[in-house]
């Protein structure tokens, strides 16, 4: 199971840096960050699972989309 | 932006669960998973969901901007606080002076309890503003 996850990890990660879109970027970051967070539950760390779901896959998406909303907006005017 | 019903509902059903669950993880994170930072975390969450789906002033209604600039920093005051209270009234920074009920129960922790508390405050006061000050831009 950690094997598989980890094998994820690495597609992920290639996905996010290989990506042309940005936005599409964001979004392998946020599944990414959800799969790292299986990770550490079945690693038996919870705090750290609890905390890389609400950040890494809530707070920091938001950041990511809003920057990208708002330079879009910047270069096209 | 245009604002579908779906959004609107969900997010008004939604919202409340997690703010709950915020203040769960807090009050109990010396028993169970969570803790003040994670707990604080999914209140801010919760906030820049009913953010996104309501729109700014509806928001600011609810949390006003100058309510939660106060609280986040008030809490790292009220850390501090707590903190030297430690070195008046126990051993030293930090320590526990409160009385120790059973292990196991909420309001047995002492000082753990208070110090989430502070800490969940800070913490989803702090990402809520981030978000309030990224979003009036």
């Amino acid at each position: 199971m950690t094997e598989t996850l980890l094998t994820l990890h690495i597609v992920l990660a290639l996905l996010v840096l290989f990506s042309r879109n940005l936005l599409t970027a964001v979004i392998f970051l946020a599944v990414y960050s959800l799969f790292s967070s299986l990770l550490f539950f079945i690693l038996h760390a919870p705090d750290v699972a609890l905390t890389e779901a609400a950040i890494g896959a809530g707070i920091s998406t938001f950041l990511y989309v809003w920057v990208i909303r708002k330079t879009r907006d910047g270069v096209a005017s | 932006m245009k604002k579908t019903d779906i959004l609107d509902v969900i997010s008004r059903k939604l919202a409340p669960f997690i703010l709950l669950f915020g203040m769960y993880l807090i009050t109990y994170g010396h028993l169970s998973p969570g803790g003040g930072f994670q707990g604080g975390v999914v209140l801010a969450s919760g906030v820049v969901l009913l953010l996104l789906c309501q729109g700014t002033d509806r928001v600011q209604k609810l949390f006003p901007l100058p309510v939660v600039n106060s609280a986040e920093a008030l809490g790292f005051l009220a850390f501090l606080l707590m903190g030297f209270a430690g070195v008046l009234f126990g051993g030293g920074f930090l320590s526990n002076f409160l009385p120790v009920g059973k292990a196991g129960e909420v309001p047995g922790a002492g000082f753990i309890l208070i110090l989430n508390l502070v800490v969940g405050l800070k913490v989803g006061a702090g990402i809520t503003l981030i978000c309030f000050y990224l979003f009036k831009e």
